[in-house]
Protein backbone atom coordinates (compact mmCIF):
# COMPACT_ATOMS: atom_id res chain seq x y z
CA UNK A 1 0.00 0.00 0.00
CA UNK A 2 1.33 3.57 -0.94
CA UNK A 3 1.93 5.60 2.02
CA UNK A 4 0.33 8.96 1.83
CA UNK A 5 1.67 11.46 3.95
CA UNK A 6 -0.29 14.23 4.90
CA UNK A 7 0.11 18.11 4.70
CA UNK A 8 0.51 19.50 8.26
CA UNK A 9 -2.62 21.29 7.72
CA UNK A 10 -4.83 18.94 6.29
CA UNK A 11 -6.12 17.56 9.72
CA UNK A 12 -7.07 20.79 11.99
CA UNK A 13 -8.95 22.09 8.70
CA UNK A 14 -10.74 18.52 8.82
CA UNK A 15 -10.95 18.99 12.45
CA UNK A 16 -12.41 22.81 12.17
CA UNK A 17 -15.14 21.79 9.43
CA UNK A 18 -16.34 18.96 11.90
CA UNK A 19 -16.90 21.40 14.75
CA UNK A 20 -18.36 23.52 12.33
CA UNK A 21 -21.05 20.75 11.40
CA UNK A 22 -21.20 19.82 15.16
CA UNK A 23 -21.94 23.43 15.97
CA UNK A 24 -24.55 24.04 13.07
CA UNK A 25 -26.17 20.33 14.21
CA UNK A 26 -26.39 21.90 17.88
CA UNK A 27 -27.47 25.01 17.06
CA UNK A 28 -30.62 22.89 15.23
CA UNK A 29 -31.09 20.89 18.31
CA UNK A 30 -32.24 23.66 20.52
CA UNK A 31 -35.74 23.85 18.52
CA UNK A 32 -35.94 20.31 19.42
CA UNK A 33 -39.07 19.71 21.37
CA UNK A 34 -37.89 17.21 24.06
CA UNK A 35 -36.25 19.26 27.18
CA UNK A 36 -33.18 16.75 27.62
CA UNK A 37 -31.92 17.00 23.84
CA UNK A 38 -32.80 20.86 24.17
CA UNK A 39 -30.54 20.91 27.40
CA UNK A 40 -27.85 18.66 26.24
CA UNK A 41 -27.33 20.62 22.98
CA UNK A 42 -27.02 23.62 24.86
CA UNK A 43 -24.40 22.06 26.99
CA UNK A 44 -22.26 21.16 24.40
CA UNK A 45 -22.61 24.92 22.73
CA UNK A 46 -20.26 25.54 25.30
CA UNK A 47 -17.58 24.52 22.80
CA UNK A 48 -19.05 26.39 20.05
CA UNK A 49 -17.59 30.25 20.01
CA UNK A 50 -20.23 31.71 18.06
CA UNK A 51 -23.35 30.40 20.08
CA UNK A 52 -24.13 32.66 22.62
CA UNK A 53 -26.75 34.65 20.63
CA UNK A 54 -28.64 31.40 20.24
CA UNK A 55 -28.95 31.04 23.35
CA UNK A 56 -29.89 34.07 24.42
CA UNK A 57 -32.78 33.68 22.20
CA UNK A 58 -33.73 30.39 23.73
CA UNK A 59 -33.60 32.11 26.94
CA UNK A 60 -36.64 34.35 26.02
CA UNK A 61 -39.18 31.63 25.25
CA UNK A 62 -37.81 28.61 27.02
CA UNK A 63 -40.12 27.51 29.68
CA UNK A 64 -38.19 24.45 30.99
CA UNK A 65 -35.98 25.22 34.23
CA UNK A 66 -33.05 22.19 33.72
CA UNK A 67 -32.54 24.02 30.16
CA UNK A 68 -33.12 27.69 31.77
CA UNK A 69 -30.78 26.77 34.24
CA UNK A 70 -27.89 25.31 31.55
CA UNK A 71 -28.22 28.17 29.07
CA UNK A 72 -27.42 30.58 31.86
CA UNK A 73 -24.17 28.22 32.84
CA UNK A 74 -23.04 27.83 29.31
CA UNK A 75 -23.47 31.46 28.69
CA UNK A 76 -21.47 32.14 31.77
CA UNK A 77 -18.84 29.60 30.41
CA UNK A 78 -19.03 31.51 26.61
CA UNK A 79 -18.03 34.47 28.39
CA UNK A 80 -17.48 36.48 25.20
CA UNK A 81 -19.26 40.11 25.06
CA UNK A 82 -22.82 38.82 23.97
CA UNK A 83 -22.82 36.32 27.06
CA UNK A 84 -21.77 39.06 29.60
CA UNK A 85 -24.18 41.64 27.91
CA UNK A 86 -26.94 39.50 28.39
CA UNK A 87 -25.74 38.05 31.61
CA UNK A 88 -25.81 41.91 33.23
CA UNK A 89 -29.29 42.43 31.50
CA UNK A 90 -30.51 39.20 32.96
CA UNK A 91 -29.19 40.81 36.44
CA UNK A 92 -31.04 44.09 35.42
CA UNK A 93 -34.43 42.37 35.04
CA UNK A 94 -37.74 42.72 36.38
CA UNK A 95 -38.31 39.11 36.43
CA UNK A 96 -37.40 37.62 39.67
CA UNK A 97 -36.83 33.91 38.95
CA UNK A 98 -34.27 35.41 35.62
CA UNK A 99 -32.35 37.15 38.10
CA UNK A 100 -31.81 34.49 40.51
CA UNK A 101 -31.19 31.94 38.05
CA UNK A 102 -28.43 34.21 36.11
CA UNK A 103 -26.87 35.39 39.99
CA UNK A 104 -26.83 31.07 40.52
CA UNK A 105 -25.05 30.50 37.53
CA UNK A 106 -22.61 33.02 37.97
CA UNK A 107 -21.81 31.85 41.65
CA UNK A 108 -20.54 28.81 40.09
CA UNK A 109 -18.00 30.13 37.64
CA UNK A 110 -15.47 31.95 39.38
CA UNK A 111 -12.56 32.06 36.68
CA UNK A 112 -15.53 33.13 34.22
CA UNK A 113 -17.27 36.00 36.28
CA UNK A 114 -14.21 37.49 37.69
CA UNK A 115 -12.94 39.01 34.86
CA UNK A 116 -16.28 40.86 34.93
CA UNK A 117 -16.58 41.52 38.49
CA UNK A 118 -14.91 44.75 38.37
CA UNK A 119 -17.24 46.34 36.48
CA UNK A 120 -20.59 44.63 37.95
CA UNK A 121 -19.47 46.38 41.06
CA UNK A 122 -18.76 49.56 39.47
CA UNK A 123 -22.19 49.18 37.81
CA UNK A 124 -24.48 52.50 38.79
CA UNK A 125 -27.76 50.73 39.08
CA UNK A 126 -26.87 49.85 43.18
CA UNK A 127 -29.17 46.47 42.59
CA UNK A 128 -26.97 45.35 39.83
CA UNK A 129 -23.83 46.01 42.77
CA UNK A 130 -26.14 44.01 45.15
CA UNK A 131 -26.71 40.95 42.84
CA UNK A 132 -22.59 41.17 42.36
CA UNK A 133 -22.44 41.00 45.91
CA UNK A 134 -24.80 37.89 46.09
CA UNK A 135 -22.73 36.38 43.40
CA UNK A 136 -19.36 36.61 45.48
CA UNK A 137 -20.91 34.69 48.21
CA UNK A 138 -20.25 31.66 47.32
CA UNK A 139 -17.46 32.59 44.11
CA UNK A 140 -14.56 30.32 45.19
CA UNK A 141 -11.84 33.09 44.16
CA UNK A 142 -8.90 34.45 45.66
CA UNK A 143 -10.13 38.32 44.97
CA UNK A 144 -13.46 38.05 47.20
CA UNK A 145 -12.29 39.57 50.84
CA UNK A 146 -10.49 42.05 48.44
CA UNK A 147 -13.79 43.20 46.34
CA UNK A 148 -15.58 43.16 49.39
CA UNK A 149 -13.22 45.12 51.35
CA UNK A 150 -13.60 47.78 48.38
CA UNK A 151 -17.17 48.30 48.22
CA UNK A 152 -17.50 48.88 51.83
CA UNK A 153 -14.66 51.37 51.87
CA UNK A 154 -16.21 52.81 48.18
CA UNK A 155 -19.60 52.32 47.71
CA UNK A 156 -21.79 55.23 48.78
CA UNK A 157 -25.23 53.01 48.82
CA UNK A 158 -26.27 51.58 52.30
CA UNK A 159 -27.75 48.13 51.32
CA UNK A 160 -25.03 47.62 48.62
CA UNK A 161 -23.08 47.74 51.71
CA UNK A 162 -25.42 45.52 53.92
CA UNK A 163 -25.11 43.09 51.99
CA UNK A 164 -21.01 43.41 51.53
CA UNK A 165 -20.76 43.15 55.07
CA UNK A 166 -22.90 40.32 55.64
CA UNK A 167 -20.50 38.34 53.44
CA UNK A 168 -17.32 39.64 55.05
CA UNK A 169 -18.58 38.56 58.21
CA UNK A 170 -18.28 34.98 56.77
CA UNK A 171 -15.28 35.16 54.42
CA UNK A 172 -13.52 38.45 56.00
CA UNK A 173 -10.21 38.31 57.90
CA UNK A 174 -8.06 41.13 60.19
CA UNK A 175 -7.23 42.48 57.07
CA UNK A 176 -10.90 44.16 56.54
CA UNK A 177 -11.36 45.15 60.06
CA UNK A 178 -10.23 48.56 59.74
CA UNK A 179 -12.55 49.02 56.49
CA UNK A 180 -15.28 47.47 59.04
CA UNK A 181 -14.71 50.00 61.60
CA UNK A 182 -15.26 52.77 59.14
CA UNK A 183 -18.72 51.33 57.71
CA UNK A 184 -19.73 52.50 60.86
CA UNK A 185 -18.58 55.99 60.26
CA UNK A 186 -19.88 56.01 57.11
CA UNK A 187 -23.40 55.31 58.12
CA UNK A 188 -23.31 56.33 61.94
CA UNK A 189 -26.93 56.50 61.46
CA UNK A 190 -28.08 53.04 60.27
CA UNK A 191 -28.87 51.06 63.16
CA UNK A 192 -28.66 47.89 60.76
CA UNK A 193 -24.99 48.35 59.71
CA UNK A 194 -23.97 49.26 63.27
CA UNK A 195 -25.83 45.47 64.07
CA UNK A 196 -24.01 43.97 60.74
CA UNK A 197 -20.72 45.26 61.13
CA UNK A 198 -20.54 44.39 65.18
CA UNK A 199 -20.83 41.05 64.11
CA UNK A 200 -18.34 41.12 61.54
CA UNK A 201 -15.84 41.86 63.73
CA UNK A 202 -17.17 39.27 66.17
CA UNK A 203 -16.87 36.69 64.20
CA UNK A 204 -13.44 37.91 62.64
CA UNK A 205 -11.92 38.03 65.96
CA UNK A 206 -12.73 34.06 66.78
CA UNK A 207 -11.13 32.93 63.91
CA UNK B 1 -47.65 35.22 72.55
CA UNK B 2 -47.85 36.73 68.74
CA UNK B 3 -46.19 34.55 66.17
CA UNK B 4 -44.03 36.25 63.98
CA UNK B 5 -42.22 34.64 60.48
CA UNK B 6 -39.10 36.22 59.19
CA UNK B 7 -38.45 35.05 55.63
CA UNK B 8 -35.04 35.78 54.24
CA UNK B 9 -31.50 34.24 52.76
CA UNK B 10 -29.34 36.44 54.41
CA UNK B 11 -28.81 34.83 58.20
CA UNK B 12 -27.06 38.53 59.44
CA UNK B 13 -31.02 40.37 58.27
CA UNK B 14 -33.02 37.61 60.10
CA UNK B 15 -30.95 37.59 63.34
CA UNK B 16 -31.29 41.42 63.24
CA UNK B 17 -34.78 41.39 62.97
CA UNK B 18 -35.47 39.00 64.96
CA UNK B 19 -33.62 40.70 67.60
CA UNK B 20 -35.82 43.52 67.65
CA UNK B 21 -39.26 41.69 67.92
CA UNK B 22 -38.02 38.88 70.82
CA UNK B 23 -37.05 41.86 72.65
CA UNK B 24 -40.48 43.19 72.21
CA UNK B 25 -41.65 40.46 72.95
CA UNK B 26 -42.67 38.16 69.81
CA UNK B 27 -42.69 34.54 69.18
CA UNK B 28 -40.56 34.69 66.03
CA UNK B 29 -39.55 31.60 63.93
CA UNK B 30 -36.95 31.73 60.40
CA UNK B 31 -37.38 30.29 57.16
CA UNK B 32 -34.81 30.97 53.92
CA UNK B 33 -36.86 31.02 51.22
CA UNK B 34 -40.82 30.67 50.58
CA UNK B 35 -40.95 26.97 49.94
CA UNK B 36 -39.58 26.64 53.84
CA UNK B 37 -41.83 29.51 54.86
CA UNK B 38 -44.76 27.43 53.58
CA UNK B 39 -43.80 24.72 55.21
CA UNK B 40 -43.62 26.20 58.49
CA UNK B 41 -46.86 27.90 58.18
CA UNK B 42 -48.34 24.64 56.96
CA UNK B 43 -47.64 23.04 60.66
CA UNK B 44 -48.87 26.23 62.44
CA UNK B 45 -50.14 29.37 61.15
CA UNK B 46 -48.47 32.94 62.03
CA UNK B 47 -49.84 36.29 62.95
CA UNK B 48 -47.81 37.92 61.09
CA UNK B 49 -44.95 37.32 58.14
CA UNK B 50 -41.71 39.55 57.38
CA UNK B 51 -40.86 38.13 53.57
CA UNK B 52 -37.69 39.65 51.29
CA UNK B 53 -38.13 39.71 47.54
CA UNK B 54 -34.89 38.17 46.19
CA UNK B 55 -34.67 34.58 47.83
CA UNK B 56 -33.09 31.47 46.14
CA UNK B 57 -35.83 28.61 45.62
CA UNK B 58 -38.84 30.37 45.83
CA UNK B 59 -38.95 34.82 45.91
CA UNK B 60 -41.24 36.55 47.91
CA UNK B 61 -43.46 37.28 45.08
CA UNK B 62 -44.22 33.89 44.74
CA UNK B 63 -44.70 33.07 48.43
CA UNK B 64 -47.10 35.49 48.89
CA UNK B 65 -49.49 34.64 46.22
CA UNK B 66 -49.16 31.18 47.37
CA UNK B 67 -50.04 32.50 51.05
CA UNK B 68 -52.82 34.56 49.50
CA UNK B 69 -54.36 31.85 47.07
CA UNK B 70 -53.77 29.46 50.01
CA UNK B 71 -55.71 28.66 53.44
CA UNK B 72 -54.09 31.97 54.76
CA UNK B 73 -55.45 34.87 52.86
CA UNK B 74 -55.79 37.68 55.25
CA UNK B 75 -52.87 37.30 57.87
CA UNK B 76 -51.07 40.11 57.55
CA UNK B 77 -47.33 40.35 55.37
CA UNK B 78 -44.74 43.00 55.15
CA UNK B 79 -42.70 42.64 52.34
CA UNK B 80 -39.25 44.12 53.08
CA UNK B 81 -36.54 45.14 50.08
CA UNK B 82 -33.74 46.70 48.89
CA UNK B 83 -35.54 47.86 46.03
CA UNK B 84 -37.27 51.07 46.34
CA UNK B 85 -39.42 51.76 42.92
CA UNK B 86 -42.49 52.46 43.05
CA UNK B 87 -43.00 48.99 40.50
CA UNK B 88 -41.53 47.15 42.71
CA UNK B 89 -44.30 48.43 45.07
CA UNK B 90 -46.62 47.86 43.24
CA UNK B 91 -45.60 44.28 42.46
CA UNK B 92 -45.27 43.52 46.01
CA UNK B 93 -48.89 44.70 46.64
CA UNK B 94 -50.17 43.05 43.68
CA UNK B 95 -49.03 39.92 45.19
CA UNK B 96 -50.47 40.46 48.41
CA UNK B 97 -48.47 42.34 50.91
CA UNK B 98 -49.91 44.46 52.99
CA UNK B 99 -46.91 46.79 53.71
CA UNK B 100 -43.93 47.71 51.60
CA UNK B 101 -40.36 48.36 53.50
CA UNK B 102 -37.67 49.56 52.31
CA UNK B 103 -34.26 47.93 53.70
CA UNK B 104 -31.93 48.75 56.02
CA UNK B 105 -35.32 49.44 58.65
CA UNK B 106 -34.88 51.06 61.74
CA UNK B 107 -35.91 49.15 64.89
CA UNK B 108 -38.70 51.77 65.27
CA UNK B 109 -39.94 51.81 62.21
CA UNK B 110 -40.29 47.54 61.83
CA UNK B 111 -42.01 47.96 65.81
CA UNK B 112 -44.72 50.15 64.68
CA UNK B 113 -45.53 48.28 61.86
CA UNK B 114 -45.34 45.04 62.97
CA UNK B 115 -48.02 46.36 65.83
CA UNK B 116 -49.86 48.13 63.37
CA UNK B 117 -50.87 44.98 61.20
CA UNK B 118 -50.97 43.13 64.58
CA UNK B 119 -53.96 45.24 65.17
CA UNK B 120 -52.08 46.13 68.87
CA UNK B 121 -51.50 50.19 68.10
CA UNK B 122 -53.44 53.12 66.52
CA UNK B 123 -51.79 54.62 63.23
Amino acid sequence: MAFIKRQPGEPLQQDERKRERECADLLRQLGDPTPAARRWAVRDLAGCSDSSQALVELLRHEQDSSVREIILTTLTQLGDETAVAALVSYLRSEDVTLRNEAVEAMKSLPDEVSPIMGALLGDPDPDVRIFAVNILESLRHDQVEEWLREVILQDPHVNVCATAVDLLGEVGTSYSREALENLKVRFPDEPYISFATDLALKRIRST
Amino acid sequence: MKRILIIDDAATVRMYHRGILEEAGYQVVEAVNGIEAMEKTLVEPFDLYLVDINMPKQDGYGFLSDLRSGELPQTPAIMISTEASSDDRRRAYAAGANLYLIKPVKPVELLLNCRLLLGEASP
